[in-house]
């Protein structure tokens, strides 16, 4: 009971230290579900738990502005990208495939570990410099400031890269008309006999 | 039926493994929170302050034994495994080494999935894993390093756009390979030209 006391004592003092531990620790095992649930739909769905997670250390990082475009684009536009990609590419979304690759398994794994170790070694054995300043409550404010004066032409170029993003994306997915005419074609043998010679078979750019 | 009571049978005895080793886990990241540790292998000769590394490798090769024994529900054990390190190596680390430790093990976790998963949506979802680990860590140096005129969250900024146009430009990709050869397996994507 003793013990108890002083964890809620411990606990009041370091909310902070609480707080990430609970959004790691629910942030790990869903990316790890990501990965191996059987039911891609599933994992589809557990992406928005890790990115759900991952907003709310930003809150605790005191990035406000960044937490909020993180579920705006992240939690909800880009799974549903992804979840809308899974209906199209597996109309029943089954588990036909499995998961993990065999021939992949041992080479990703060891990639993975390593990366993680050498990594943690590194930033460990660092002794960081912290500044002394704390976070400007206003810091939206800063951030636009920053970005419309020095860092405005990578602004404006990330504008551009979105726009030629956006008619790659388009042109890329368009549906070919002859393929909708003919049924699905999947040999390219077949594909290029079945070529009409004037018109209507190429496809429009 | 009988290959229904198996697979439950199965299922519990995997269930019990992990729960086990999740319990064992928190005891020696106890333990080492203590301080109990530090001080075992200090007498031992060898070097306290890495008592968190040693702590590592004792439970990667606990969680290894409990794989190699349960046949399935291995994510489980796997799940358990990377947190209960996680929380091994950074206890009594600062707070900025703990966010960007946290960075490495989604990164890593994101790369194991983009190399290793069969599925071409999956390996785009890695990727969107990975840039956001990259983002913690961003953040993580704005909260701590350079709090004043916060540089990495405007960086992050640019990552979370990069990522959205990459986000679009890589589905409509695996849109048109499946609309080519009807298939999203990265094992079956063996040609150049169809």
């Amino acid at each position: 009971m003793e013990q108890l006391d002083m964890l809620q004592a411990w606990a009041q003092g370091n909310v902070e230290t609480v707080l990430f531990y609970i959004f790691a620790a629910g942030a790990i095992p869903m990316a790890i579900g990501v990965l191996l649930d059987k039911v891609i739909i599933r994992s589809g769905f557990m992406l928005i738990g890790v990115f759900g997670s991952i907003c709310g250390l930003f809150l605790l990082l005191q990035a406000q502005f960044l937490a909020l475009a993180q579920l705006m684009i992240y939690a909800v536009a880009i799974t549903l990208l992804v979840v809308i990609a899974l209906m199209l590419t597996n109309p029943r979304l089954d588990s036909e495939l499995p998961t993990i690759s065999k021939q992949q398994h041992t080479t990703g794994f060891f990639v993975a570990v390593f990366i993680f170790i050498t990594v943690y070694l590194a930033l460990r054995s660092e002794s960081w410099n912290h500044s002394s300043h704390v976070v400007d409550p206003d810091n939206v404010k800063v951030i636009g400031l920053a970005l419309t004066t020095t860092y405005s032409l990578p602004f404006e170029f990330s504008s551009v890269l979105l726009l030629a993003a956006l008619i790659g994306a388009i042109l890329l997915a368009k549906a070919e008309p002859e393929k909708s005419v003919e049924g699905n074609l999947t040999d390219a043998s077949e594909l290029a006999e079945s070529k009409t010679p004037v018109g209507s078979g190429a496809p429009e750019k | 039926m009988a290959e229904q009571v198996e697979i439950k049978k199965q299922d519990i005895e995997s269930t019990s493994i992990a729960t086990a080793y999740a319990v064992v886990s928190a005891i020696l990241v106890m333990l080492l929170q203590s301080g109990t540790i530090g001080k075992i292998f200090e007498s031992m000769g060898l070097r306290g302050g890495y008592a968190d590394i040693y702590m590592f490798i004792a439970i990667a090769v606990i969680g290894a034994l409990a794989v190699s024994i349960v046949k399935s529900g291995v994510g489980n054990i796997l799940a358990i495994a990377i947190v209960a390190s996680f929380f091994a190596l950074t206890l009594n680390q600062e707070p900025l080494v703990r966010y960007l430790t946290l960075g490495g093990v989604l990164f890593s976790i994101g790369m194991y999935g983009m190399v290793a998963s069969r599925n071409a949506v999956r390996v785009l979802m890695s990727i969107e894993l990975m840039l956001n680990a990259v983002n913690i860590n961003l953040v993580a140096f704005a909260r701590y390093v350079d709090p004043k005129d916060v540089r990495g969250q405007i960086f992050a900024i640019f990552i979370l756009t990069v990522a959205a146009a990459e986000a679009a430009v890589g589905i409509a990709i695996v849109l048109a390979i499946y609309r080519n050869s009807s298939t999203v397996d990265m094992d079956k994507f063996n040609l150049l030209k169809w």
